[in-house]
């Protein structure tokens, strides 16, 4: 129970995002004799000031009360938080219309929605992220727009009301009609088997690509493809999602979060079970990628594929300060984005596949064509590859193209589904094991959780030895081994596992 | 036409005499040649793989495959349409002075002669002699100047022989039109289909050249090994200095095992 302030007749509460978390945000409507007018404090921004024309519209046109002629002052508290977006029309509209009737503000409750000047409640993004918020505020009843309620219930533990206007919520609060609460069914998984949209089964030959793909879902490792154009790398990436287990309830919410801020989930269908895949184009700004944006930071790219794919073709293209704003994501799977308004955190767990050309013409090694590239300008292209970022992938495979004289004698590969049975299979061992894949296996974990024989050992420690392998370089070949290994016979790390997972990574370069 | 050449070719050498000849058999073209190991025998296979006639022309009676290492693909020549001929009676063996009588031989049933990889004064030049005192058109194919076994092939080719990079070259030269230069030549490992396993631990190498780069996934399938155990032996053939990776494919690394 809210306590009755002298002066203060309606309070109704409402929140406000700042990135993935819901800020509790509660109007205060007080109508006094005074100077007729309407003041909306509160911090409010540009969009939040015009909320005053909607509502009062939306009022009127409602058939509902305006306190016209007197006082009107409108407090969206906490005043430090800056309020932006039209999503807190519908509270402030409720609690003018409670005020001006006289009537009690409704205990735990909360609004959402931008209203329209004839007062119908239209959709606002973030709504399951603000559910989600609220709940922890202890809020146990929501009003809701009604295209963003099976948005709502998917935070749980929440009456959500699915609210067509104003007019109709007021009905609600004043007990003449009351609404039903939100009763659609709880998401069910998406059928495991489902046959992915990018199959294996179309890719013909391409044995390296296909392993390193089976490779790389099995263990979560980050994957390169380097070769012409036309080689078919893209057409390789966009079957990894298939090769995937479908997401978990868990990480189909964090997911649908990232995606309720931007607006972007289906009415009425608001999980997806497929995994994300983000293939952004080599122009993409560093907002775009990342995240950010002017005023408040949105989600970029790289949060869209959170437990995804997130695919970057022509990965030379970049921009290197774009690729060096990857790695503290990649490292720790999210990304926190600060600005003048405050930080925000988006999760941003993705698995990385990258595809360059080998140079600037694109025909360096190909088997038909002769590159036209001065040597310099295959180096300089070729370093922009090399350093930090290329440490972090795991897994580098040459995909050259199919002769045509080839083309339709080679074998129909595997589908999707067959190899998918084995990377589940594989995965699942991994989080038996060690709760978490090989991909994020540290050097301490290696040690524990893939010891090598001498055998393995003394062959990769002769292999870096000869060939000036990195610390990284080492652990990389590691990390593919123990994978090999659980797809293999899920037993320890032996000598061929090495030998194989030392198969999938590019000649290395005179540092 | 004939391909004839080293009876222990170099890697390259024995794809480009089988490529050929499964190209030029694709094309309806009767391959002829001499049934001794090294290109002798990829002619004949390459042939087979094209599907078309090929005919051995025997030093020996045909009642006799020498040598013995043949013997199924003598069968196999038989079973595809193909012939074993011979102008020495039944149960005549293998007499070193019976060859060059042989290489005439086979230069007469030709239209033209092929010489792939020859050492200087090798039976394959011979066979070349023949085919020029016999009026046929003679061709080679060109090799590595760091090769012994392309001495041969270079000395015709100065003295006027036609140049072979491909089977349209042969095709034109045998239809008298003006050859085009045309892609490189696929090596044949990417269009077999199954071979014999290796055996031991270099068994691998035997089937990498050092002309080209031979992909993993094509090895798997020549040799019907599964594709990662392709991968580990091959980065066990880098690592003690034996192969290279060169593009998506290996290459042998030259000066240890060549013939």
């Amino acid at each position: 129970m809210l306590p009755r302030l002298p002066g203060v007749v309606a309070r109704v509460l409402s929140c406000l995002l700042r990135g993935l978390e819901g800020h509790l945000v509660e109007i205060q409507v007080d109508i006094s004799s005074g100077p007729v007018g309407f003041a909306l404090v509160g911090l409010a921004s540009g969009s939040v000031r015009e909320a005053k024309e909607r509502v009062r519209s939306a009022i009127h046109n409602s058939g509902l009360p305006f306190p016209s002629q007197r006082k009107l002052t409108v407090n969206l508290a906490p005043a430090e938080l800056r309020k932006d977006g039209a999503g807190l029309d519908l509270a402030i509209g409720v609690g003018i219309s409670l005020a001006a009737l006289g009537l009690p503000s409704p205990r735990s409750t909360a609004f959402l929605g931008e209203l329209a000047l004839d007062g119908a409640v239209r959709h606002v993004d973030g709504v399951l992220v603000a559910a989600r918020g609220l709940i922890r505020h202890g809020v146990g009843a929501l009003f809701v727009p009604e295209a963003d309620a099976a948005e709502a219930a998917l935070a749980g533990g929440l009456r959500v009301y699915p609210c067509p206007s104003l007019s109709i919520a007021m009905a609600h609060l004043t007990g003449d009609t009351l609404l039903d609460p939100y009763s659609g069914r709880a998401p069910a998984p998406a059928a495991a088997d489902a046959s992915p949209e990018h199959d294996l089964a179309e890719v013909q030959g391409q044995d390296s690509a296909r392993r390193a793909l089976e490779v790389a879902a099995s263990g979560g490792h980050n994957l390169l493809m380097y070769g012409p154009p036309g080689a078919g790398k893209t057409m390789l990436a966009r079957t990894l999602p298939g090769l995937l287990p479908p997401l978990e309830l868990q990480e189909a919410l964090e997911l649908a979060q990232v995606r309720s801020v931007l607006g972007d989930l289906t009415a009425g269908r608001p999980l997806e079970w497929v995994r994300p895949f983000r293939a952004p184009h080599h122009s993409v700004s560093l907002a775009g990628l990342i995240g950010g944006g002017s005023g408040l930071a949105t989600p970029g790219e790289i949060s869209r594929a959170h437990h995804g794919v997130l695919f970057l073709d022509e990965l030379a293209e970049f921009r290197a300060a774009t690729l060096q704003a990857l790695r503290q994501p990649m490292e720790q799977g999210h990304i926190v984005i600060t600005r003048r308004s405050g930080s925000v955190v988006y999760p941003a767990r993705f698995q990385l596949v990258a595809a360059t050309n080998p140079c600037p013409c694109g025909w360096e090694g190909d088997s038909q064509r002769s590159c036209r590239c001065t040597p310099a300008s295959v180096e300089a292209y070729q370093r922009t590859l090399s350093g930090p970022l290329l440490d972090r992938i795991d897994l580098q495979v040459v995909v050259a193209r199919t002769p045509m004289d080839v083309l339709g004698r080679e074998a129909v590969g595997e589908s999707s589904a067959a190899v998918r049975a084995r990377v589940v299979a594989a995965r699942q061992l991994q989080i038996d094991r060690q709760s978490t894949l090989n991909a994020g296996l540290r050097a301490p974990q290696l040690r524990r959780w893939a010891p090598l024989d001498a055998t393995a050992l003394s062959a990769l420690r002769r292999w870096a030895g000869q060939r000036g392998l990195s610390a990284r370089g080492f652990h990389r070949a590691w990390r593919v081994a123990r994978t090999i290994a659980d797809l293999d016979t899920g037993g320890p790390v032996r000598e061929h596992h090495v030998m194989e997972a030392l198969g999938y990574r590019l000649v290395e370069r005179a540092a | 036409m004939a391909i004839v050449g080293a009876r222990r070719p170099t890697p390259y050498g024995e794809a480009v005499a089988e490529r050929l000849a499964t190209d030029l058999a694709h094309a309806g073209v009767a391959v002829v040649s001499g049934l001794a190991v090294g290109v002798d025998a990829a002619a004949h296979e390459g042939a087979l793989i094209g599907e078309g006639c090929t005919i051995a022309v025997l030093g020996t009676g045909v009642d006799v495959i020498y040598p013995a290492a043949n013997t199924d693909l003598a069968a196999r020549i038989v079973a595809g349409g193909g012939a074993l001929v011979s102008q020495f009676p039944d149960g005549t063996g293998p007499k070193r002075d019976h060859f060059p009588r042989r290489n005439w031989t086979m230069a007469a049933l030709a239209d033209l002669v092929v010489v792939v990889e020859a050492a200087e004064g090798s039976g394959a030049l011979i066979t070349a002699e023949a085919g020029l005192a016999q009026g046929k058109a003679v061709m080679a194919v060109p090799g590595s100047v760091f090769s012994p076994l392309s001495v041969g092939c270079h000395q015709l080719l100065r003295d006027g022989a036609g140049l072979v990079q491909n089977a349209r070259d042969v095709l034109g030269e045998l239809n008298g039109l003006t050859a085009v230069l045309d892609d490189p030549l696929t090596p044949p490992d990417r269009l077999a289909v199954e071979g014999e396993a290796p055996r031991g631990r270099d068994g691998l190498l035997r089937h990498l050249s050092d002309a080209y780069p031979v992909e993993p996934g094509d090895l798997a399938r020549r040799l019907g090994l599964a594709f990662p155990d392709v991968v580990a032996r091959l980065t066990r053939l880098e690592l003690e200095g034996k192969a290279r990776r060169m593009g998506a494919g290996y290459l042998r690394v030259r000066g240890r095992g060549m013939t």
